[in-house]
């Protein structure tokens, strides 16, 4: 385990904004200075298929996938898709399964999911409270941006540090 | 990215983070035909609005395109996916003869482990079979840096350059530091027929003039930057390069590393020097074995993957297997398996089609999904255009079958066009199918020479694709929404009886085109 790296794995299917959620982590860790790589899926997968998306950041990061075992935090859109990840974490590893149900309770639109999912993470990371605010301002179109912002602080509220 | 664009940190993936190195340094023209996963970076340079950038109707004619006006004086790029390189494989063989006026780079993005294509070609091979400069970037902000220095090396060798990325490089994002754009002189076009008339005789003295720049570029390659000794615990030292290079910095930090971005022609004398400082050599890379067969060739002894690691991605989890030579245990993904949109228009289609037992001569695009359970309604995907054509084949072997071709709108305009000339003109029978959705769906939307919209939106000339059908001499044209079940199903029947060549255009638009 390289202990400077924060490894984060995403997952879901496609369409339910899963890239979108590690974009805005990738923004505020790059806010809070961090060297990030990110990995996607594009293209024939996203047409419904499995979507996962790995986050990592850290001082200086090599490879855009983390190895097996070595996921930091696994955040799930899908029970399924958790279900076939769950063995990608490390021991005592972070998942955060649990907020899912919580998550589609407390959103009015699923689209939403992402947003809310990132604002529990988001209070479990060493990055600034400014830099994750920054960085839904750059991900999101203002039309959706108060909601968006409203969702995310929800979420990160979910979770007493 | 709309806002501080400039000197600025940026999360940019390696598609978005070339195509901005590309604009720094001047680049003036770019074209291309979307495919994954390479069609971000035209997509990108259409951002910038003094770029002038186009989605071509192939990769050939983007090539040449592309070429022209590299030739008459403006940087320029051309990029596709490793297929889409096969198409434009005719003017890229000869463009390694004429040269080039101002830069012209060729970026070509492969696909290991096929996340989003039919095969998985190692396209390195490409720059000693063409006889071309070939970089290899490692991520993004590496990408971004070596898009500029190979417009630099086209032009002081008078030569394309070849940019090789996959998708693990074009789609991992990283922070990119971005700059300004600076635009070379534009170089004035040269009348010159023995450099751009390629007839034999002047072909021949062009060939001689390729072998030397050959030479010249070997020494440079030998002094690039992008060749990099990495010195530290010299008892295992790795020859690698691209993607590769970050798994196993990851996993072997203290080892020493010869890491290849300028990759041919081969930096032979560093190498070699590399090989000689440390004790035990690595050669390790993504699927074909293209640094192994020439390291061999310099007489280094070195430890490689076994064979069976040439199938797929290289991923992080499996490079201690890789470096210790053992085989790969294949195992089954259990990853959800991408499937058609419900309410598709292409899944109504399809529904008839299986109704009705057809033997379906397919292409590529979301209707290739169709071959999946629980549809299994679609029995060939070969390539683009194949649809129209490997029907007509299979018509000629099984004269009594009940055989038809589907393509999509996209598709046909980019190579299916000739098969149904081909076919008119050679007396062929039977139905093929445009499967219009009025994009180019399964890349992500975007629009063709049929939409009758540019890649910036603006509106142009629309390609009418039934009065294309009639007057390329089919002959029933037939225009009809698939979703409007018995009506469809009437004509299918109907064509699919007539001993005639019909075309139906089975259109409704994709649901996910964006308003």
């Amino acid at each position: 385990m390289n202990n400077s790296t924060c490894n984060i794995l995403f997952c879901g299917i496609g369409g339910q904004g899963v890239l979108k959620a590690s974009e805005i982590c990738g923004w505020a860790a790059i806010f809070d200075g961090f060297h990030v790589k990110k990995s996607e899926v594009h293209g024939m997968a996203q047409r419904g298929g499995s979507v996962e998306s790995h986050l990592r950041f850290g001082k200086k990061v090599f490879s855009p996938l983390i190895t097996r075992g070595q996921v930091d935090y696994l955040v799930s859109f899908h029970q399924d898709e958790h279900d076939r990840m769950k063995n990608l974490l490390r021991h005592n590893g972070v998942d955060l399964i649990g907020y899912l149900d919580k998550a589609q309770a407390q959103i009015e639109d699923q689209r939403q999911l992402n947003t809310f999912l990132v604002g529990v993470l988001s209070a479990l990371l060493p990055v600034k409270e400014q830099s994750w605010i920054k960085a839904i301002e750059k991900v999101f179109p203002e039309k959706i941006l108060a909601q968006n912002k409203e969702v995310f602080l929800k979420g990160r509220r979910m979770i007493k540090v | 990215m709309s806002t501080n664009r400039v000197t600025d940190k940026v999360l940019l993936s390696g598609n978005e983070a070339l195509a901005h190195g590309a604009w720094e340094v001047g680049v003036k023209v770019a074209c291309a035909y979307p495919g994954t996963p390479s069609t971000e970076i035209i997509e990108t340079l259409a951002e910038f609005p003094e770029v002038d950038v186009q989605w071509s109707v192939n990769e050939k004619v983007a090539f040449e395109v592309a070429l022209g006006a590299a030739v008459g004086g403006v940087r320029s790029l051309f990029a596709c996916k490793h297929v889409g390189l096969n198409v434009a494989m005719d003017p890229l063989m000869t463009a390694a003869y004429t040269g080039v006026g101002a830069g012209f780079v060729v970026v070509v993005c492969d696909d290991p482990g096929m996340h989003s294509s039919q095969n998985e070609q190692d396209t390195r091979w490409v720059s000693i079979y063409a006889k071309l400069p070939l970089l290899e970037p490692s991520g993004p902000a590496e990408a971004c840096q070596m898009v500029k220095e190979a417009f630099k090396i086209s032009e002081k060798f008078d030569t394309p350059v070849l940019l090789r990325m996959t998708t693990r490089i074009s789609h991992t994002k990283e922070d990119v530091t971005i700059g300004q754009r600076s635009v070379p002189v534009q170089k004035p076009f040269e009348i010159n027929a023995r450099k751009y008339v390629m007839v034999p005789g002047h072909a021949y003295q062009r060939h001689i003039l390729l072998e030397k720049r050959l030479e010249k570029l070997k020494t440079y390659s030998e002094n690039s930057r992008f060749n990099r000794l990495e010195i530290a615990d010299k008892k295992i030292g790795f020859i690698t390069s691209s993607i590769v290079y970050n798994y196993l910095k990851e996993q072997f930090p203290d080892a020493s590393y010869l890491k290849l971005g300028f990759t041919y022609p081969f930096c032979d004398d560093k190498i070699k020097k590399f090989a000689k400082s440390v004790k035990k050599v690595y050669v390790v890379e993504e699927l074909d074995p293209f640094l192994e067969e020439h390291v061999k060739t310099l007489g280094i002894r070195f430890f490689a993957k076994d064979p069976s690691f040439r199938i797929g991605e290289l991923r992080p989890e499996l490079i201690p297997d890789v470096v210790s030579g053992k085989v790969k245990i294949e195992s089954k993904s259990d990853a959800r398996k991408p499937r058609m949109c419900s309410n598709c228009p292409h899944w109504f289609t399809f529904a008839t089609l299986k109704k009705l037992d057809t033997i379906v001569a397919g292409d590529i695009g979301c209707y290739t999904l169709a071959a999946l359970p629980p549809t299994c309604a679609l029995h060939s995907c070969v390539c683009m255009g194949a649809g129209v054509t490997f029907n007509e084949g299979l018509r000629k072997a099984i004269p009594n079958g009940k055989i038809i071709g589907v393509i999509g709108d996209s598709t046909f305009v980019h190579s299916g066009i000739t098969g149904l000339i081909n076919a008119v003109y050679n007396k062929a029978k039977g139905v093929i199918f445009i499967l219009d959705n009025s994009t180019t769906a399964m890349t992500g939307g975007q629009h063709h020479p049929a939409t009758g919209f540019t890649i910036r939106n603006e509106p142009t000339k629309k390609l009418i694709l039934e009065d294309l059908c009639r007057s390329c001499g089919a002959d029933y044209v037939d225009v009809v929404d698939p979703k409007d079940r018995e009506k469809f199903e009437e004509i299918v029947k109907q064509r699919i009886d007539a001993d005639a060549l019909s075309v139906i255009i089975a259109r409704h638009p994709c649901q996910l085109i964006k308003k």
